[in-house]
């Protein structure tokens, strides 16, 4: 049985003393005895209440010749805190709230609504290094492209830059409200999670902001957001399994947004445009890393989650069913943005520019989802059955 | 009540009363316990209803609680009580400045005391110092009836106390050592100006009390709810931290000997 001695000088119970005693019987297990010296007559009408009050006993007093007391208490059976861990737990309890990992947890406390629960299911072991390169990653759009480059373009390219930044900022808004969604089931346990998402919504905010910018600073306006656009984002949105939100939002919708982006730098009509699309993209990149890893780590412990992915990917081409192609104002406007131009010679590269643009997306994805763990046939099959959307 | 469900009498003396009933009805209902409760103004109306049998049980104060048994004849039936009903003290505390030494010196001075019908505050902390030799004659007395009819459960009258200590219109005062503490512990006790002085013997507080005529069942389902209720349960902590416990505990009646004494020498 452990003991702890502590010299409490003249402090009164009620001024200041408890600041002494309670962290000393923290330090006990129930049955430890503490012992509590003082020079305050005062202690020995307060220190026995005090002890009944919060299930301590008071074992008694002794004087000693220097005229101070020696009392003797035992710690009581309440209150032991939860031993700190700071390991990333297999499995997350919701009573431990808003603790950070690694605090002593006092028991009792209300069971949070946390719903990702699983390691395996919710923290890839990369996640703290993107995270620290998000962190060093980030970029101010105001500052960090050259918007004084735009200049006006003839009346069909503004049109088809607006209708393509339409378009990507649409896709993003989709992909800053999508990831809300599980940020507050996640547990804090991982919180590295949560804080990945943080710098991956700020990133969408930016992107948001430059796309709709480049859209008006040549003078042009916003173009269309087209139903098939719609239908393909609210079936994100009502995504309830965070697994297959970071599969259908991140490995498949921004994978192949990665080579929008590229197609985009490739035909950019000024250098403001070529730099905004590479720096969203390199932040693109990073999302589909986290997504990969959330992915491959998942299934590499819960090889039944294949056919889940599976059947999500199916069940969104299902809802998607009725849709064609790529809607036809970004297909057009990826054409003319392609061609530089209304020009019919140059809109004949333009259409051929897109149709290897549909051909590489279909590559890269087959690519990113063998990587993710799925075999070839599976990766060729999910592929094709991705929207048209892109995203 | 012809039914089985047992009929709780308690005493609305905070708003978080409700709070508290509703959810020990709740935990009682989980555990396949029917259970409702009344809750009353005051603790002679409670009294009354108990032992007119309008009421299965009642959470009485140490004082109606021994009216009870005075009523009763002894007859009547203790359910449980609070941990923290058990060796309850009260405090004498005085103003430092005042220079009280013992409770000898307190002849010719004011002590401030609670509501005149507040076991802590008022009835045992006089009988105590009556005991030990006191002559409450020559003691000043400031009493603060606040709340009559709650026994002292509000800790209004205790919280006058102290703050006629901290402003010098009392030398002395006395108070429940449960308001002592807790009011140290959250800091709204001055230690340079106001300390504890001496200590009562240990009494009893509070107890669930029924009448000798309840069908013997369902007390023992009303005690099997109670004792089942634990501290380190989520569900059960918050109205366990409401109403002042950690732990149910079975009934002892030595512990209201001294209340029934100042009773004794209040009726002749």
């Amino acid at each position: 049985m452990s003991v702890v001695a502590i010299d409490g000088g003249d402090v009164p119970l009620g001024g200041g003393l408890l600041a002494l005693l309670r962290p000393a019987l923290a330090l006990l297990r129930p049955g430890g005895r503490l012992a509590l010296l003082s020079s305050t007559p005062s202690v020995a009408q307060d220190l026995p209440a005090w002890c009944r009050v919060e299930h301590h006993e008071y074992l008694g007093a002794e004087a000693l010749p220097d005229g101070r007391t020696t009392h003797l208490l035992a710690r009581g059976p309440l209150g032991i805190l939860r031993a700190a861990d700071s390991a990333i737990p297999e499995r997350a309890d919701p009573a431990t709230g808003f603790a950070p990992r690694g605090a002593s947890v006092e028991p009792g406390g209300p069971a949070y609504p946390f719903t990702l629960l699983e390691r395996d299911h919710v923290i890839p072991p990369e996640v703290a290094s993107l995270y620290e390169q998000a962190v060093s990653s980030q970029w101010v759009a105001a500052r960090d492209v050259p918007w004084a480059t735009v200049k006006p373009l003839p009346p069909a390219l503004e049109r088809a830059v607006g209708q393509t930044m339409t378009f990507l900022a649409e896709n993003e808004l989709s992909a800053l409200y999508v990831p809300s969604n599980f940020l507050p089931k996640i547990h804090p346990a991982y919180a590295e999670v949560a804080m990945f998402l943080a710098t991956q919504l700020n990133d969408e905010s930016r992107h948001i902001e430059v796309f709709l910018r480049r859209a008006r600073e040549g003078g042009g306006t916003l173009g269309v957001s087209s139903v098939t656009t719609s239908q393909s984002l609210l079936s994100l949105l009502e995504l309830t399994d965070f697994t297959e939100a970071a599969f259908l939002l991140s490995v498949l919708g921004e994978g192949t947004f990665l080579d929008l982006l590229k197609f985009v730098e490739r035909f950019a009509p000024d250098e403001a445009t070529l730099v905004l699309a590479q720096k969203a993209r390199v932040d693109e990149t990073r999302h589909v890393h986290f997504g990969l890893a959330h992915v491959r780590h998942a299934l590499g412990r819960d090889p039944s989650l294949y056919g889940r992915l599976e059947a999500a990917v199916r069940k969104r081409a299902a809802t998607m069913a009725s849709a064609g192609g790529v809607p036809a104002p970004l297909a057009d406007a990826l054409t003319i943005l392609a061609a530089g131009g209304a020009d019919p010679r140059g809109v004949r590269k333009g259409h051929e520019a897109f149709r290897e643009l549909l051909e590489t997306m279909h590559q890269n994805r087959t690519k990113r989802l063998e990587h993710a763990g799925f075999s070839p046939e599976q990766a060729k099959t999910l592929s094709d059955l991705h929207t048209p959307n892109f995203m | 009540m012809s039914d089985s469900t047992i009929l709780v009498g308690a005493v609305a003396y905070d708003p978080k009363a409700v709070t508290i009933w509703e959810g020990i009805r709740e935990h009682f209902v989980g555990q396949g316990i029917a259970m409702d409760f009344v809750l009353f103004s005051n603790y002679e109306r409670q009294v009354e209803s108990l032992l007119q049998g309008h009421v299965d049980v009642a959470w009485n104060t140490p004082l109606a609680h021994a009216r009870v048994r005075r009523r009763t004849k002894n007859a009547s039936i203790s359910l449980g009580m609070r941990d923290s009903d058990r060796d309850f003290r009260a405090k004498i505390v005085v103003r430092r400045a005042a220079g009280l030494k013992s409770i000898q010196d307190l002849a010719g001075r004011t002590l401030a005391v609670g509501s005149r019908d507040s076991t802590q505050a008022r009835i045992l902390p006089l009988q105590f110092l009556r005991k030990a030799g006191v002559d409450l004659g020559k003691v000043k007395l400031l009493p603060f009836d606040t709340d009559v009819g709650k026994h002292g459960d509000t800790g209004t009258s205790e919280l006058e106390v102290l703050k006629a200590l901290h402003d010098g219109r009392a030398d002395a005062g006395a108070v429940g050592d449960l308001i002592w503490v807790l009011e140290q512990a959250a800091g709204r006790v001055d230690a340079s100006k106001v300390e504890a002085l001496w200590t009562t013997p240990p009494f009893d507080h509070c107890m669930f009390d029924a009448m000798p005529s309840a069908p013997k069942e369902k007390l023992e389902r009303f005690q099997k709810g109670l004792f089942s209720m634990e501290w380190e349960n989520p569900k059960h902590r918050r109205v366990l931290e409401l109403e002042g416990l950690k732990k149910w505990m079975p009934p002892r009646e030595e512990g209201y000997a001294s209340l029934h004494e100042a009773l004794d020498l209040d009726e002749k």
